[in-house]
């Protein structure tokens, strides 16, 4: 396995195509096997295909009364994970080569840049071949003892439209790398930008004739593709646009990076020259503590976020304004839009309860902020970046406390910023909101946020940064499966308070429900006070 | 003098491999101490264990009467510290760095602090990404010299150094000394420790095979004599004689090396008995002495590499 570049990489890789492979594809089969319970009377399927109509601006729901509609329904909304992985890889292909230095090495060989660049991209493409390949095995696997419908080749297209989107993100990754210093603000940009071709592709299932603005992000080509729906099938058009679009941003990253230095960045503003500086920094605030330090570091970012989940919140708010009388009568005519209705704490279709359903949101978006925040502490660790703060007479505790103080900091910046987002826009539109309720929804996410970046702080203890990451991910979409799809399904009341969502309530309703908000008050606080624990006594790598 | 750094039986494991085992040994306050070791030989591990950044599996590390990891932040009050691999954020100015372990420490003095950067000339507005390996090396030089510590422990500090900053560095560790502070310095450039310590410690496979003073080290060591004769010489002449490792016959018996170790008394009235022409004897450096200690059979340091 080390007799090419080509080889070497997907050795590297192995490990991702399995785990990648197998997680998902098992999810895939475990969706499958499930059908005979989900569908086990006419009412409860006719309540999924209800269920499905509701979630239609999340992913289409076509034929969700079939095995395979229902499938790739329901697997439509894990999109977001399934390109986790080749958009960390594609960012750590050449960037991350060159941010450890490895890059210097494998270009003293004989072999040009455009060749080492190649293969690297070759090993790419295969693994996730051979990863939708796990996925369509697992899916059929899975598939064949509920539907006749679900053959071995539907089976395998699924998995290459799944290995054809990721290999987009995967071009789009290693091209936004090539403008890039380092592989983390590439990996931001382009969880960006995946976050954007999402919203993109769903605003053509909730406001009509926007198909044309839908077909700008890649993620519409992937979900034109249906291969598990009988009578639908793969779309050869769309998936050759997919193929084209990866090759064609996949040559343009290769085509820079042959042409640029290594180690710098394309398009890059020349540096001013200047005499050597020997004098310190004066005043910088961010430089007395580690506190002031963790949040100093992580102060674009939380900009980036605020705006982001403090926008949409405002956003839901103009929403739901403008097209107040629509939605009160499509959710006084839809049983299911009542379902959606109750997940916000209310049987009757006013503004706020309409709001408050939307607002359910909020908490899982602060939520997917702390994984960045954990993922960040524990590749902080990784790297080596505590050991000479540790070398300093800071104690451990201090340490992780400071960096989580700042975290803590971030979420309430950004519970604040939402608040005024939303009551400007409240104001703004006429959209008559109890200010106390408000205040209370969007100042109650802060727990939660805090709670997964305890726990990310916890697994960092023993796990690698990817890991550590990935595992929050997963937790993440368990726990919006279960909140939001789970009181679809009749999911028993007990597997529901294992998501933390179902304690965050409806505040925007009924105020700060002060019991269930110290439910996740004491979890996070038992998980820091471990991670602390954990933290105090490990080895620190090196 | 009594001891800053007492090691005793220090033992760490990671997982079933290992790291250092029962490593024991003391360090003079005011010494310049050496720890000498190829790659993989234990050295980081000594080093991290008694900056508390590694927990023992067994035995004790103190400084100056404290035990390493119950009472890590009064220790880290007397220690500079210059890690193996320095990571630092790449995102901060050298000027950003050097300022904020300034805050973290407390205490530090800023004029000082400055002439430390004149002195390794530093420019401080550049990005640590953006430095050279020998830049990022004095960025981490100087915060560990920065508040005057008591105790420095510096792991391989002048890797990436140019001569004249390694020049520089000797001098800091020199004035050091002076002041009566202690420095902990692992290294395999052998002359950097021949010329700066007092005392080494040899650590090889995890364990501490020699300490001893530098010259104490050379009294003991294996030295070599050449000798060339008039006409040929039988080699087994010296053989056989007291302080004589080895013989060598070079040039069809006009010459002989002799590899030495203890008097060379007999091999010299033994010599006598013919046409002596020249008598040379070659004093081994620190590095002949410590690459024995690495010599095995088919190891890293073949004999003839000792003898060069």
């Amino acid at each position: 396995m080390f007799r090419s570049i080509y080889l070497k990489s997907l050795r590297d890789y192995r490990v991702p195509i399995l785990g990648w492979g197998l997680g998902l594809g098992a999810l895939m089969a475990v969706v499958l096997v499930a059908i005979p319970t989900v569908f086990a009377t006419p009412a409860a399927k006719a309540a999924v295909v209800s269920l499905g109509a509701s979630y239609a601006w999340i992913a289409e729901p076509i034929k969700i009364d079939t095995a395979g509609g229902y499938a790739t329904w329901k697997y439509g909304i894990t999109i977001l994970v399934v390109v986790i992985w080749p958009l960390l890889a594609g960012t750590g292909m050449l960037r991350g080569e060159e941010d450890r230095g490895s890059m210097d090495v494998l270009l003293s060989l004989p072999r040009g840049r455009v060749r080492v660049a190649l293969e690297k991209v070759a090993a790419m493409w295969t693994a996730l071949l051979a990863m939708g390949l796990v996925i369509g095995l697992l899916t059929f696997a899975g598939g064949a003892k509920v539907s006749s419908d679900l053959t071995l080749g539907s089976s395998i297209a699924f998995g290459v439209n799944i290995a054809l989107i990721c290999a987009v993100f995967l071009s789009i990754a290693l091209l936004v790398s090539q403008f890039t210093q380092e592989r983390r603000t590439a990996s931001g940009v382009t969880a960006g930008i995946l976050v954007v071709a999402i919203v993109v592709d769903m605003v053509h299932r909730v406001v009509p004739n926007t198909v044309w603005f839908s077909q700008l992000s890649p993620v519409y080509y992937y979900n034109l593709s249906k291969p598990l729906v009988p009578g639908y099938g793969p779309n050869p058009g769309a998936m050759l646009i997919l193929l084209a679009l990866s090759m064609l941003l996949g040559a343009a990253a290769v085509w820079l990076f042959a042409r640029r230095d290594v180690g710098g960045v394309s398009l890059s503003l020349p540096e001013r020259s200047s005499q050597p500086v020997r004098a310190l920094p004066r005043a910088d605030w961010s430089l007395h503590s580690v506190y002031s330090r963790s949040l100093g570091m992580i102060a674009t970012s939380t900009l980036w976020w605020t705006l982001a989940i403090a926008g949409f919140a405002a956003w839901m708010v103009v929403i739901v304004k403008q097209t107040e009388a629509q939605l009160k009568s499509l959710l006084q005519g839809s049983p299911a839009m009542g379902d959606f209705l109750k997940l916000g704490g209310s049987d009757s279709a006013t503004n706020a309860s309409i709001l408050s359903a939307f607002f359910l949101f909020m908490p899982v978006l602060l939520m997917a902020f702390a994984v960045t925040q954990a993922n960040r502490w524990s590749a902080d660790e990784e790297d080596g970046l505590l050991e000479i703060v540790l070398s300093t007479p800071q104690p451990r505790l201090r340490v992780l406390l400071g960096r989580f103080a700042a975290v803590a900091t971030a979420t309430i910046f950004i519970s604040v910023l939402t608040l005024v987002a939303t009551s400007v826009a409240s104001a703004g539109t006429g959209l008559s909101l109890d200010y106390g309720n408000l205040a209370a929804a969007s100042l109650s996410i802060i727990p939660f946020g805090l709670l997964v970046a305890a726990i990310g702080y916890l697994f960092a203890g023993w796990l690698r940064a990817a890991v550590d990451t990935g595992l929050l991910s997963f937790l993440l979409v368990i726990w919006v499966f279960i909140s939001f799809i789970g009181p679809g399904l009749s999911l028993p009341d007990a597997t529901q308070k294992l998501s933390p969502f179902y304690y965050y309530g409806s505040p925007l309703l009924h105020g700060i429900q002060v019991a269930d908000l110290l439910v996740i008050v004491a979890v996070g606080a038992v998980a820091l006070a471990l991670a602390t624990a954990r933290f105090a006594r490990k080895d620190i790598p090196a | 003098m009594s001891s800053i750094i007492q090691v005793e039986r220090l033992t760490k494991r990671y997982g079933g491999k290992r790291g250092i085992d029962d490593v024991s040994f003391d360090v003079a306050e005011g010494e310049v101490f050496g720890f000498l070791g190829p790659n993989g030989a234990g050295k980081t591990t000594t080093i991290r264990l008694l900056m508390a950044l590694l927990h023992a599996d067994g035995g004790s590390a103190r400084i100056a009467g404290l035990d390493c990891w119950e009472k890590t932040i009064e220790i880290k009050r007397l220690i500079g510290y210059v890690p193996g691999e320095p990571s630092l954020d790449r995102n901060l100015t050298g000027g950003q760095i050097l300022e904020y372990f300034a805050n973290l420490r407390g205490g530090v003095d800023r004029a000082y602090l400055k002439t430390l950067i004149e002195r390794m000339d530093l420019d401080t507005s550049r990005k640590f990404r953006q430095y050279s390996t020998g830049n990022k090396r004095k960025v981490v030089l100087i915060q560990a010299f920065m508040h005057r510590p008591r105790l420095l422990i510096l792991d391989e500090p002048t890797s990436g150094l140019d001569p004249l900053n390694q020049q520089e560095f000797d001098g800091m560790v020199r004035e050091a000394r002076e002041e009566g502070r202690t420095v902990f310095l692992s290294s395999h450039v052998l002359s950097e420790v021949e010329k700066t310590c007092s005392r080494v410690a040899i650590i090889r496979d995890g364990r501490i095979v020699r300490v001893g003073g530098v010259h104490e080290l050379k009294d003991i060591k294996r030295y070599e004599i050449t000798i060339a004769f008039a006409q040929p010489v039988p080699a087994d002449t010296f053989a056989r004689l007291d302080g004589v490792a080895e013989v060598e016959t070079l040039n069809n018996g006009l010459a002989v090396r002799l590899a030495m170790q203890g008097a060379a008394d007999a091999v010299v009235k033994a010599a006598a008995q013919f046409p002596v022409v020249s008598l040379t004897s070659y004093e081994p450096s620190l590095e002949d002495i410590f690459l024995r200690y690495y010599e095995r059979d088919g190891g890293e340091a073949p004999r003839q590499v000792a003898r060069v």
